[in-house]
């Protein structure tokens, strides 16, 4: 009992971030979902976390306003970068959103108000562990009654052929912003969670490695289900701290050799499992056919 | 006869079991430090300097029975890994003390847990002028703040050289940087120095030729620059490309001995404040230099600074009577008085930072030297 508590407590951050990081790729993964990679969400998450910060540091307000609002900020914002971002596609999309995260990171670094550079300290620890994952819970379970519905089978129509789509009558726009809208909002509730949980934030926190860092969570899970941002998340959060736990015991000194590890296994996930870790089973399963056959 | 002689004997082996092991308490001190991502070149120093430290404590046998034990461990410049080797440190490791975070943003992010937990931290790196040691009385900081080196340092250069303008260029996108040049900025006021102009500049930026040609057209007699080591080099050598002969200030960014490799003669006549002084004579200091050099390293002030993070450790659990729980340590902070260091004769300030005299240091002949 007294093991659990201590292993609790050593890893409650880690717990904790698992499912910030879960959130954040959810975020990158609704646009995904319809074929669409827009990398804004660390603009979106800085938002949340600002304007949270600045409601109960600065305002007195209590913290499900300051979640409210956090969710809310970056949905109304979403809208009109949105309606002329998303008509452009590809490659070209993604250095708008890259551009409008830098937009507002270089914005937040410039506002005295929130101190610039060096962000906004001694923020109160207000979010616990159960109301992240409650937040985890409640963006699945909306993904998931996305699937098989009319709008679940709209976005994978676009995410195929948006043109073909299109000629079917789906108004593209609609559901392609709907999702960034639906990611922004994810975002800024990461980012107000995190910034209550990590008693501090600062411009830097939400740069561009910062969204990257997102993409590849959604990436290394898979895209190909809802649920695969969330395992990635999870993997990629965990395995420095297990590469810190194993360290000593095959005697690698902290320091770059356990990130060059990192790079390694990150590395062979990708080259693998294209499809992302969720697809390991049906590998698995397709490996032991084949052998069958053969025998 | 026989059975006696085999008594003896069983008693003799066990009480050389016995003896060693009731004496001697292990007491453990986490280092959170930054060896991989952008503090990188930092952390790997402070390892070295707190390593040094510890072997040196134990051998000398100044802590009686108490054994030193560092746990080092990667924050990966990250606050999420930062908050993660904290609470390693408090809750399995059961560390009497922790030294670190490198960063000061980290440092907000985890000095809260041990102010929670109750474990007594030592910043060795962090020099944000507020916020850090107002976390909790179980915050203590060993490196003078930017705010206790530059205002100082200012004064000593305008009395040497006397100038009256200056041109201001500093990093607008760090914390650092920002930081180092507000307190420049309060500085300058003080001493009644004219700024020309301010000019800005971000941590990816490599050419900086805008910015110095229009502060350069105001022809200031002295250049305030808030850098970090990566942009300082290229900033000093593009300066002296555009023609400027006059003095260059630097904050703690241009403390480091990559700025004379990489900017070369360009480096001469820049003055740096700092917090330690590298040629000083004082005994603890040669002594540093001097262990330093049988390891095959050459110290800069972040090791410095670490190094001495380990003796104000030992120092306070020394006062507390050789005991090592965290209380002790941190009751002992408190009587740290004068303790000789590398850095010079250290005490704690009533609001917990740190206290012992800075010196200006000048490029000259390729080498940093102390400005007399």
């Amino acid at each position: 009992m007294e093991w659990l508590q201590e292993t609790y407590l050593t890893y409650q951050s880690t717990l904790g971030y698992i499912g910030l990081n879960a959130l954040l790729a959810l975020s990158v993964y609704t646009t995904l979902s319809c074929g669409q990679l827009a990398l804004s969400s660390a603009g979106f998450a800085a938002i949340g976390a600002y304007a949270a910060s600045i409601l109960t540091l600065n305002f007195g307000q209590s913290f499900p306003v300051a979640l409210l609002a956090a969710t809310a900020l970056p949905m109304l914002v979403a809208v009109p970068l949105g309606l002329p971002v998303l008509r452009i596609r590809g490659v070209f999309l993604a250095i708008a959103t890259i551009a409008f995260g830098e937009v507002v990171r270089l914005g937040l670094v410039n506002w005295d108000y929130v101190n610039g550079a060096q962000g906004l300290v001694a923020i109160p620890q207000k979010t616990s562990v159960w109301m992240i994952y409650l937040a985890v819970a409640l963006a699945l379970l909306l993904l998931a009654r996305l699937r098989g519905s009319k709008w679940g089978f709209a976005l994978e129509a676009i995410r195929e052929d948006e043109a073909a789509a299109r000629t079917m009558g789906i108004h593209t726009t609609v559901y392609k912003l709907a999702m960034l809208v639906l990611g922004a909002a994810l975002a800024g509730l990461a980012g107000a969670l995190e910034a209550h949980y990590s008693f501090m934030v600062a411009p830097n926190g939400f740069g561009f490695v910062r969204v990257v860092d997102m993409l590849v969570f959604a990436v290394v899970g898979g895209t190909v289900a809802y649920y695969g941002p969330v395992v990635g998340a999870a993997f990629l959060t965990v395995l420095p701290e297990v590469l810190r736990e194993l360290a000593p015991l095959v005697g690698i000194e902290p320091g770059p050799l356990r990130f060059l590890v990192n790079g390694v296994v990150l590395l062979s996930v990708i080259l693998f499992l294209p499809n992302g870790i969720v697809s390991l089973p049906a590998r698995l399963r397709e490996r032991r056919r084949a052998r069958s056959v053969t025998a | 006869m026989r059975f006696a002689g085999r008594m003896s004997l069983a008693v003799i082996v066990a009480l050389a079991f016995a003896a060693p092991a009731s004496a001697k308490q292990t007491v453990k001190i986490g280092a959170a430090l930054s060896m991989t991502g952008p503090a990188a070149a930092y952390g790997a120093n402070q390892k070295v300097g707190i390593q040094a430290a510890v072997e040196e404590i134990n051998k000398s046998g100044a802590l009686k029975d108490v054994v030193l034990e560092a746990v080092i461990e990667d924050d990966a410049s990250t606050k999420e890994q930062g908050i993660a080797v904290f609470q390693r440190f408090i809750n399995k490791d059961r560390v009497a003390a922790i030294i670190g975070p490198t960063l000061s943003n980290t440092a907000y992010a985890t000095n809260p847990l041990a102010q929670q937990a109750k474990v007594p931290v030592v910043a060795v790196s962090n020099t944000a002028p507020k916020g850090i040691t107002d976390i909790g009385d179980y915050i203590w900081r060993v490196s003078l703040t930017e705010g206790q080196v530059i205002p100082g340092a200012l004064k000593t250069l305008q009395g040497k050289l006397g100038f009256k303008k200056a041109g201001v260029l500093y990093g607008n996108d760090d914390a650092f940087t920002q930081a180092g040049y507000t307190v420049m900025k309060s500085a300058l006021a003080d001493l009644k120095i004219e700024v020309v102009a301010e000019q800005t500049f971000a941590k990816p930026d490599r050419d900086y030729n805008a910015q110095l040609t229009s502060l350069l057209a105001l022809k200031p007699d002295i250049l305030v620059v808030s850098a970090l080591i990566e942009n300082a080099s290229g900033i000093v050598a593009q300066a002296r490309q555009l023609g400027w002969t006059g003095p260059i200030f630097g904050g703690n960014g241009f403390n480091n001995p990559v700025l004379i490799k990489n900017a070369g003669p360009a480096a001469e006549g820049v003055y740096v404040g700092t917090a330690w002084n590298r040629s000083s004579t004082d005994e603890a200091n040669t002594k540093f230099l001097a262990s330093m050099k049988a390891r095959g390293v050459d110290p800069d002030q972040f090791a410095t600074q670490a190094y001495v993070g380990v003796l104000v450790v030992a120092e306070a659990i020394k006062q507390a009577g050789n005991k090592g729980g965290r209380d002790d340590i941190k009751a002992g902070f408190a009587k740290v008085m004068s303790l000789s260091t590398p850095l010079g004769k250290f005490s704690f300030l009533p609001n917990r930072d740190g206290d012992h005299t800075p010196a200006v240091q000048v490029v000259k002949d390729g080498k940093f030297q102390i400005l007399q």
